[in-house]
């Protein structure tokens, strides 16, 4: 054996291949900001690339437009307050009370979020625009006059963006009240506090954080939203800081260099947001966050609980059944309308939207995106979640801070980015499948590595390392020890990031070519050019395919369960 | 129980198999290990002993290669595994070594089988190679029976069986144990220790065992490594450490001591025996067992070697009159807490029934039992 030889071929072995995949992240990452600060800083001739002059004044012209700021922050405070009320309430009725079917009822309040911000705007469009909505038909069918709710507002997007982001706050608050040591309680009241008074002086203090952290989490979501703002706000010309961007973009002359400052200021709000949230979660809470798992006490409310049940129902109905419900019964319809006549009804909608070329192509691209998106994505996802939370190579805390940045860019101004960037590139992939693909694997590197490393981190190492003690080489040990115990969290990683493609807006409105149309962007066009009707077909024919997708998901995730939590 | 010799033991000595030199370990900044040289014989079964952070199973894991040293050597077999001196370091799986981990570490994919049988495939050794080694190995921990379940339906003390199986079943050179009793309750602990012990022996293997289990490193090792921050403090056999502690951290880490210090009374020195004047004015008579001494002197007695009567005991030296504060029952002894010489002292007595209240008595120790330890290092 030439023992002096092996130390180096070791090294070569694991580090150089998760040494390439940490360069190709940072280049997916970085290559695209650098491109938008790039842009933004631009203040030259703006037909000439690379810029021939730097300067602040874009960000000046953000000034000009004080309305879209105005828009935005009021929309973000409307539906983060809402979206808070809905989480904090829920998730207090779910693991604090006695509420009947609390154990099915709290999987089910995660629907909302797959159900896309798109949906809700369609569904709440169709029943709360002001001449047509349902819900205005059927108020003047009931003798009233006018309209008594509006959809195409500030409060019209504020709700439908609630209802989405509150079965996030939900996650997060539910999981804050869950890792609460119920003794810290108990001592209260061994002490002799009343019931009111340990509530106000243990309970509160003791969740405030998590609260805090959920709310400024979704009002950064909230800051760069922009499904909802697209379909509800625009037809008005309401426009908010990602509308605007779009629509920046979009418009002739494009005004290039506004647009990314427009960009370049959200990115670094929300930069700013996400480093106080994750400050929060870390050092601001005390007892709280100690990933460790207690059976919460649950109070008992009495006949209180049985109003409580039809809350969460409440919520649900609104949030899932009533979208869904909308949508299906206008895809149904010739002209969709509250009352329709016997001969109203009609398939075509969906005979139409199948034998569109452009709804089949577009349909058949986000499948293939979807499965090359999540086949590649999980690939480099693990050998990055290895390279990051396993193998103890210098400067890996750095890597995880440039795949984890996708997080703190809106997706639409991130493919701003990445659009400045390869319409320079000598390589012709602008306008193809090849940028989306791209674009995809990199806005989703936080969500796949988020997903992939909760697995890893809890597999016990010594499971690898005994495969090593063994004689195990590095690939028989990845082959026959990491990947097997790894394998049902990497296909929970593969599901989630085919449902996020097949569903992707923000990034593919900007990105898709005429020759690769999506499906989720072509939802958007239909909605704008074509019928509603259709639209609603589309949207539904979308949905069905992402919840085959979840359906999965859950199945395999409640069955391995059991499996992971072993060691 | 004769009264231990100074001699070197061993097991099996037919030449050195593992030598540490000068081994030295960084966690980030924190050196964990500093500077630890020690070797194992052929067949020997040695144990790093220490209280948590003392960086035994740090020591442990670069002899497997599962830590990167910052500097010093490891031999194998005379071959060196890592060395910074000569820029070598064998990666783990090509050490041919074996470990046991304090987890277990039992795949909960594979079924008692695969997981036994993993060493071998690595090694691709024939179908039915395999399977007459991996049922050899598990009738040798009473397992054979469990051989189709999965490794989820196995309790702990059977995790560890399976886990033992697979760590000799390819015949590794070395066995490295990390803590691996340390999960099982204490009964269980007990009777594994047995096995194990007497496993190590049929075997015939080297080994290397961590634990900070007293009672398991006195059952199961020819050697004890005994560990402090990061550097050795004593090495010898169970009974050495035991009876000869040589300082006040292994006298008092190793079962219960009793210190007692005073000046040296070389005058009184006699039969071999060295005497010392505590500040409270009595004599002790104790043994140096080739140790030097200073004019003051600190020396060790175990709970145990104290005997305690109501009567006064005959003879002259190494007995007084002392003053019960309490006495504990605790079953199998009871523990009795006197004052002596302005010092407080525990002895251990069998089967003594415990009487109330404080009351005087009379306490004395043979000469040979009160050891003289070594000074300690200034700093530590």
């Amino acid at each position: 054996m030439t023992q002096t030889m092996v130390a180096g071929r070791r090294f070569s072995a694991q580090a150089v291949a998760g040494v390439v995949v940490a360069i190709v992240a940072a280049i997916l990452v970085l290559y695209p900001v650098f491109f938008l600060l790039q842009a933004a800083l631009d203040v030259g001739d703006p037909d000439v690339r690379p810029p021939t002059a730097y300067g602040f004044s874009n960000f000046g012209g953000l000034l000009q437009y004080p309305q879209i700021i105005f828009n935005t922050l009021g929309v973000s405070f409307i539906a983060t307050a809402l979206a808070l009320v809905f989480g904090f309430m829920l998730a207090w009725i779910l693991t604090r009370t006695n509420v009947p079917g609390r154990r099915w009822l709290e999987p089910l309040m995660v629907v909302p979020f797959y159900l896309t911000p798109l949906l809700g705007a369609l569904a709440w469009s169709m029943l709360g625009s002001q001449e047509s909505g349902f819900i205005n038909q059927f108020w003047r069918a009931l003798g009233g006059s006018g309209y008594i709710i509006d959809a195409n507002t500030a409060y019209g997007i504020a709700w439908v963006m609630a209802l989405f982001e509150g079965s996030v706050a939900f996650v997060m608050i539910s999981a804050v009240m869950k890792s609460m040591d119920p003794s810290l309680e108990e001592a209260s009241q061994v002490m002799g506090a009343s019931r009111w008074r340990t509530m106000l002086r243990i309970t509160l203090p003791l969740v405030i954080p998590g609260v805090l952290g959920a709310a400024i989490f979704v009002f950064a979501e909230m800051l760069g939203s922009f499904a909802a703002a697209l379909v509800l706000g625009s037809p008005n010309r309401f426009y908010v800081v990602t509308t605007a961007i779009y629509q920046l973009t979009q418009q002739y002359p494009p005004k290039i260099p506004l647009a990314a400052a427009m960009g370049a200021s959200l990115f670094i709000v929300m930069f700013v947001m996400l480093f106080i949230y994750r400050w929060i979660v870390t050092a601001g809470s005390y007892v709280t966050i100690t990933g460790k798992a207690f059976r919460p006490r649950v109070n008992d409310v009495g006949r209180l609980r049985y109003f409580l049940l039809a809350l969460c129902l409440l919520y649900l109905f609104v949030a899932v059944v009533l979208p869904l419900a909308t949508l299906m019964y206008a895809s149904f319809q010739k002209l969709a309308v509250a009352f329709p006549t016997a001969d109203n009804w009609t398939l075509n909608n969906y005979r139409t939207a199948m034998s569109m070329n452009a709804v089949r192509s577009a349909l058949s691209n986000s499948l293939i995106l979807g499965l090359a998106t999540a086949t590649i994505g999980v690939l480099l996802m693990t050998l990055l979640s290895w390279l990051i939370y396993r193998a103890k190579l210098p400067g890996s805390s750095i890597i995880e801070y440039v795949v984890m940045f996708p997080q703190a860019v809106p997706r639409l101004v991130f493919a701003f980015g990445i659009m400045w960037a390869w319409l320079v590139s000598p390589i012709p992939i602008y306008g193809t499948l090849w940028l989306l693909l791209i674009a995809y694997i990199t806005v989703f590197l936080p969500l796949g590595i988020r997903t992939i490393s909760g697995v890893m981190l809890q597999v016990d190492k010594s499971l690898e390392e005994c495969a090593q003690m063994c004689g195990a080489p590095w690939g028989y040990r990845m082959r026959t020890v990491t990947v097997p115990l790894l394998w049902p969290g990497l296909i929970a990683a593969w599901l989630l990031l085919f449902i996020a493609s097949i569903r992707e807006l923000g990034a593919s409105i900007l990105l898709m070519g005429p020759h690769s149309k999506v499906i989720t962007p072509s939802i958007v066009e239909s909605w704008n050019a074509t019928s509603s009707e259709l639209t609603a077909a589309m949207a539904l024919i979308q949905t069905a395919v992402v919840a085959v997708a979840v359906a999965i998901l859950l199945a395999l995730t409640r069955r391995v369960g059991g499996h992971t939590r072993m060691d | 129980m004769p009264v231990p010799q100074n001699s070197t033991p061993s097991a099996a000595t037919s030449g050195t198999h593992i030598a540490v030199e000068n081994l030295q370990i960084h966690y980030g900044t924190v050196l964990a290990v500093r500077g630890v040289s020690f070797t194992v014989e052929q067949g020997e079964q040695l144990t790093l002993l220490g209280p948590s952070g003392c960086g035994k199973t740090t020591t442990l894991r670069a002899i497997a290669g599962l830590e990167k040293p910052t500097s010093g050597e490891i031999r194998i077999g005379g071959a060196p595994v890592y060395s910074s001196a000569r820029k070598v370091n064998l990666p783990a799986e090509n050490r041919g070594l074996s470990m046991v981990f304090q987890s277990y570490a039992i795949w909960p994919h594979m079924t008692v089988f695969e997981n036994v049988a993993y060493g071998l495939r690595v090694r691709r050794e024939s179908k039915a190679e395999i399977e007459a080694k991996v049922d050899r190995a598990l009738d040798m921990v009473q397992m054979r029976p469990y051989r189709d379940r999965r490794a989820s339906q196995l309790s702990g003390g059977q995790q560890q069986r399976v886990a033992l199986a697979r760590a000799f079943v390819f015949s590794p050179s070395v066995l490295l144990f990390d803590e691996p009793l340390s999960n099982l309750d204490a009964k269980l602990r007990g009777d594994m220790r047995i096995e194990l012990r007497e496993l190590q022996h049929r075997l015939g293997i080297t080994s290397v065992y961590v634990t900070h289990d007293l009672e398991e490193a006195l059952a199961m090792s020819d050697r004890i490594v005994v560990m402090r921050d990061g550097v050795i403090e004593q090495v010898g056999t169970p009974n050495e450490i035991y009876n000869l502690p040589r300082n006040a951290f292994v006298a008092d880490f190793v079962g219960s001591a009793n210190l007692i210090s005073g000046r040296h009374r070389a005058d009184l020195d006699t039969d071999g025996l060295v005497a010392i004047e505590t500040a409270g004015g009595d004599i002790v008579y104790g043994s140096a067992y080739g140790r030097p001494i200073g004019d003051t002197a600190t020396m060790s007695v175990r709970t145990v070697h104290f005997k305690f009567s109501t009567q006064r005991p005959a003879g002259e030296r190494n007995v007084w009159p002392v003053k019960v504060d309490r006495m504990v029952f605790q079953g199998d002894f009871t523990q009795v807490h006197v004052t002596w010489s302005g010092q407080h002292l525990v002895i251990r007595c069998a089967a003594l029934e415990p009487t109330e209240g404080a009351h005087d008595a009379f306490m004395s120790v043979d000469p040979r039992r009160v050891v003289l330890l070594e000074a300690e290092k200034a700093g530590a």
